[in-house]
């Protein structure tokens, strides 16, 4: 007897498990989506839970300085107020859902614009947003592929990172030597990296070892890759994937030995790796120029306002201040345009709206023109180096063309 | 030559992280038949309660992993009552899916509390020593050493103490061991605890040569399954052996074959020994 | 029993008719369309998964891997190589049917823990394959604009609607053929290897053979559903192959129900709208998903159709048990606890007690339908 009343209480239990769910999801069905009067949805879709969290989260950071700043200087768009309103989606990486986030937030929130901040999902994404829907992908990822797919409606922000290859052999080949090692992260972004200093480096006439790239996210002990790496004596070493692993593996370099210099891939920030390991071990590297290093106008109050909202701790990086920079772009754009929900004008109005955007929003290398396919080009764009004293110079960096 | 030698100490060291990941999975695995897909998590959530124990309430280090090791053993048996126990006669599948849920929350626990950013966890044990060439941090070797001398620990525990006796005998027939005074719950509970304590140990040795993340815990999962599966379910021995071998052939592969086979080696070691020995290496009798 | 006066059957017939009408109410909504249609793909690998873990009782860890073999075979065949969709189609699952052959040849040497382990080493090899042989897949920059079905004139397949279709019609095939496996003979052989592979033997099945036979098809479905899935989206890159699109199945199966018929279909749909709904938490979801995904393995340990079928069952019980109440009116509920009752009505008591006791030992199956 006492076992059948036990397995009703569990039944019971079960049925209350199974409503509570649905009542949950009945509840969160009526919050979303209705926005008020001219309140305008700014879609992003990043990865803000698993691996790629922190970089999702540094972009989002980025989205919703600007989404603040813009709603307190006030936008107009035919002579309406509009309120600009964040609303941002995980996908974990993962480009399907990505492309399921963009179309959602498309179809309900009626984004006129969704914020990407990876490739892969970009592509995904590219598939869907001319056509039956139509939005415009704020997309940032260096990876050139996707100004290449020539779809009309993509803005890419980054510079192309084939650009940096050059100047970075040149630079790195000028304080070290001839023969490099290539131990780049196992990504996406990382092995097209590896490809194109490995051109750079032989077009410059440099030598190459062995491509002894490992999986960052995967690998719990650098020791080894190191290790393998330095025993071709190199002169160089390229690295680079998120800057904390790159930091350690710059460490593990040095206490091996190491003594000549690194190239670091642009999604490593030397700045931010100088929170993880000791500037010692960081010299004699190559890399992007830090966002506390550019003397953009609005660089200092950005600078100022980012600890306010993140923390002392926590160091401002390009995620940030480019996509910061972007939403204040296409502000502008929708005003110039005078739409909010045509995406096609709003990428129009983009190269007249670039001279019109405020300096408070010029933190990072603000660009000057937007070229045909939607590239957001900065006239200056620079590399830095840091040398022996632990000083950042500035490197200039002459941009290659999209094109493949 | 030199490179030999430095990879071997690497591959040591490499195994002994492994080691010490999968000793508390052996445990639950190997001998409750348990696959806790959350062992990955625990193992992250034991380094970031050290890391907040060492950082931000500034303890000793010894006394930062102890601490954490404590709490750890109150979340292993939490999780046993919560979610194991009312499983206890389901089938494997079961255990993996409820485990994954609870390793979702883990690690979105995590994230809540410490955020997405990597974390560095400093250790007082510092220097580097030079053997025959090589360079080894000292971090490295007290993971070997503590590796070995953890699983001989034990090894001991199973076979001299009650506690670990019960462990043993509940493996062996769950009902026969209930009729002599065995209670299967407390044995659960004390294995599960167990398993997380160890983990935050293996959490707290291995982080600081590695970074803090919530995902920390994933890159480990996979191969430390795949190392207690080849050293032969409940075998202790068969772990540490598994555990090295594994490393060592991960280490030499990426060394001299190229980093790519050396990411995939351990997988295809362990197609490789279940093709020709499908229970393993060291096998104990088949007990179902 | 007429199989039109089964519930289970009419329940079945009844959500697929549902889904099939969901086009006419979400038609212009692109995003439930493409939520439903990958949501399909996956319930289809599913059906594959049911096959193996469902009827067999063999945990296959490495169905993700096969989902991304047949997403890929689509995708590469289709762009670098410039084939039909239908062609690459029909390649891309015989390939990922004769890869799932030679893996069950060697994976089906191995039992229980073992088997799962190895399958999942499978999937993850499978996984780095794609992601690591840059010159062939293109890592992890992906393969990009997969071509959509041809229509030959007929049909555009452009059309989310007309894709749903597809999905769908193939969908419905996946479902008869469980549909047919459970009622045929071979179901039953594998139902009797989940029992007991000793017991199976001794009474003269084919055990190997068989379990080979089961591990080819739930590959060859998951082929299937990852060839539709890369046309779907049009992109694909290694995630399609990854292991946690293989927890992601067993989390729609067990939702839904192990060795059921319509369990598949429904624990993929349930727990795709489930994610979807939490997004709006974004990183924080899974505080609330995680335990969910507990809760519901721990209380409705036979999914939602094995939930729902027990329901069935014991009104249909209750209903015979009144009939023989009707005939026989001494008997109380006391009845139970005395032993003076008649021959039918301990035979129903101790019925009673193997289903109550089913209903705590979870996963043990007890009723006909998954018997």
């Amino acid at each position: 007897m006492n076992s059948v009343s036990r397995s009703r209480r569990r039944r019971l239990s079960a049925a209350a498990v199974l409503g509570a769910i649905a009542l949950t999801a009945t509840a969160c069905g009526g919050g979303g989506g209705s926005g008020e009067g001219d309140t305008v949805v700014i879609g992003y879709t990043g990865p803000l839970s698993g691996g790629g969290a922190a970089y999702g989260e540094n972009v989002k950071i980025g989205l919703e300085m600007a989404i603040d700043d813009l709603n307190a200087d006030g936008v107009e768009v035919d002579g309406n107020p509009v309120t600009l309103e964040l609303k941002s989606l995980d996908d974990k990486y993962a480009p399907s859902t990505a492309a399921s986030n963009a179309q959602r937030l498309a179809d309900q929130d009626k984004a006129p614009v969704v914020v990407s901040p990876n490739a892969g999902a970009i592509k995904a994404i590219q598939q869907i947003n001319s056509g039956r829907s139509n939005f415009l992908i704020s997309a940032y990822t260096s990876d050139p592929a996707i100004v290449q797919a020539d779809n009309p409606l993509t803005m890419m922000i980054p510079p192309n990172f084939e650009s940096y290859a050059e100047e970075f052999s040149e630079t790195a080949m000028e304080h070290g030597g001839k023969k490099l090692a290539l131990l780049g992260t196992q990504s996406e972004y990382g092995q097209q990296w590896t490809k194109s200093i490995k051109d750079a480096w032989s077009e410059a006439g440099g030598k190459i070892g062995g491509d002894n790239s490992v999986d960052y996210a995967t690998v719990s002990d650098f020791a080894g890759p190191v290790s393998k790496a330095l025993s071709e004596k190199p002169d160089a070493i390229f690295v680079g994937g998120p800057s904390q692993p790159t930091a350690l593996i710059m460490e593990e370099a040095r206490k091996q030995g190491f003594k000549g210099s690194f190239l670091v891939m642009d999604q490593a920030k030397l700045d931010e790796m100088a929170t993880v390991t000791k500037l010692d071990n960081l010299k004699n590297s190559v890399g992007v120029l830090p966002v506390s290093e550019y003397e953009d106008p609005g660089t200092e109050d950005f600078l100022k306002k980012f600890a306010e909202k993140a923390g002392e701790k926590k160091v401002p990086t390009s995620e940030t201040a480019l996509n910061y920079q972007g939403i204040a772009i296409i502000a502008k754009a929708m005003e110039a345009a005078g739409t909010t929900d045509d995406p096609e004008k709003i990428r129009e109005a983009i190269s007249e709206a670039l001279p019109e955007v405020d300096d408070k929003y010029k933190v990072n290398g603000f660009p000057d023109e937007i070229t045909e396919q939607g590239h957001l080009l900065n006239p200056n764009l620079e590399a830095t180096f840091l040398n022996e004293d632990g000083k950042y110079t500035k490197v200039p960096i002459e941009q290659v063309s999209d094109d493949k | 030559m030199t490179l030999f030698i430095q990879q071997l100490f690497n591959g040591l060291a490499l195994g002994g992280v492994y080691c010490l990941a999968a000793i508390g999975l052996t445990l639950v695995f190997g001998v409750l038949r348990i696959p806790n897909l959350a062992h990955g998590a625990l193992y992250m959530l034991g380094a970031y309660i050290t890391y907040f124990f060492l950082t931000t309430v500034g303890v000793p280090y010894i006394a930062a992993i102890g601490i954490a090791a404590i709490m750890l053993f109150i979340v292993g048996v939490g999780l046993e009552r919560l979610v194991f126990h009312p499983l206890r006669n389901s089938p494997h599948t079961h255990h993996m899916i409820a485990a994954v849920g609870a390793m979702f929350f883990f690690q979105a626990l995590a994230q809540a509390i410490w955020g997405a950013d990597f974390r560095r966890m400093d250790t007082p044990i510092t220097g580097e020593l030079r053997i025959l060439g090589a360079e080894i941090s000292a971090q490295r070797i007290v993971i070997i050493v503590t590796a070995v001398i953890v699983l001989a620990l034990l090894a001991l525990f199973i076979k001299r103490s009650i506690h670990g006796q019960t462990i043993e005998a509940i493996e062996q027939d769950r009902v026969g061991a209930s009729l002599v005074g065995i209670n299967p719950s407390m044995v659960s509970m004390l294995t599960l605890g167990l398993s997380a304590l160890l983990a935050t140990i293996a959490a707290g040795l291995v982080a600081p040569i590695n970074l803090l993340s919530p995902t920390m815990g994933d890159a480990l999962n996979l191969k430390v399954f795949a190392i207690i599966i080849l050293g032969g379910l409940g075998s202790l021995p068969g772990a540490i052996v598994g555990g090295f071998a594994l490393a060592i052939a991960e280490t030499m592969t990426a060394t001299y074959i190229s980093s790519a086979v050396g990411e995939a080696v351990a997988f295809i070691v362990l197609v490789a020994v279940l093709a020709i020995k499908p229970n393993g290496l060291f096998t104990k009798a088949v007990q179902r | 029993m007429n199989p039109m006066k089964n519930p289970r059957i009419i329940g079945t017939i009844a959500v697929i008719i549902l889904l099939g009408l969901t086009p006419l109410a979400f038609a212009q909504e692109n995003y439930a369309m493409r939520v439903i249609t990958v949501g399909m793909c996956a319930a289809i690998a599913v059906y594959g998964l049911n096959i193996i873990l469902g009827f067999t009782g063999q945990l296959n860890l490495a169905q993700g891997g096969f989902f991304g073999i047949g997403a890929y075979g689509v995708g590469l065949l289709t762009t670098d190589y410039d084939w039909s969709f239908w062609a690459a189609f029909v390649v891309s699952v015989i390939g990922t049917a004769v890869i799932g052959y030679l893996c069950g040849l060697i994976a089906l040497r191995t039992k229980d823990e073992y088997f799962a382990i190895f399958t999942m080493a499978i999937g993850f090899i499978i996984f780095l394959v794609i992601s690591r042989w840059e010159p062939v897949t293109h890592a992890h920059s992906g393969v990009n604009n997969v071509k959509f079905p041809e229509g030959g004139g007929l049909i555009d397949f452009e059309s989310p609607v007309a894709m749903f279709y597809l999905v769908f019609a193939i969908l419905l095939i996946c479902v008869y053929t469980t549909y047919a496996i459970r009622r045929s003979s071979v179901g039953r052989t594998l139902l009797t290897i989940r029992t007991s592979e000793d017991l199976a033997d001794a009474i003269g099945v084919r055990v190997g053979f068989s379990k080979q036979l089961a591990f080819a098809a739930s590959a060859v479905f998951g082929g299937v559903g990852g060839g539709l899935y890369a046309t779907v989206v049009g992109f694909i890159g290694p995630d399609a192959a990854s292991i946690d699109k293989t927890f992601e199945f067993l989390m729609f199966i067990l939702v839904g129900g192990m060795g059921t018929v319509a369990g598949p279909l429904l624990g993929s749909m349930i727990v795709t709208f489930l994610f979807e709904l939490f997004q709006d938490f974004q990183a924080y979801r899974f505080i609330v998903l995680g335990p969910i995904i507990v809760a519901l393995v721990i209380f409705a340990p036979r999914g939602i159709v094995g939930y729902l079928g027990g329901f069935v069952d014991r009104r249909n019980r209750r209903r015979r048990a009144e009939e023989a109440r009707g005939a026989d009116d001494d008997l109380d509920s006391t009845g139970a606890s005395t032993s003076g009752g008649t021959g039918d009505h301990r035979a129903r008591n101790v019925a009673d007690g193997i289903e109550s006791g089913a209903g705590r030992t979870g996963g043990t199956p007890s009723s006909e339908e998954t018997k």
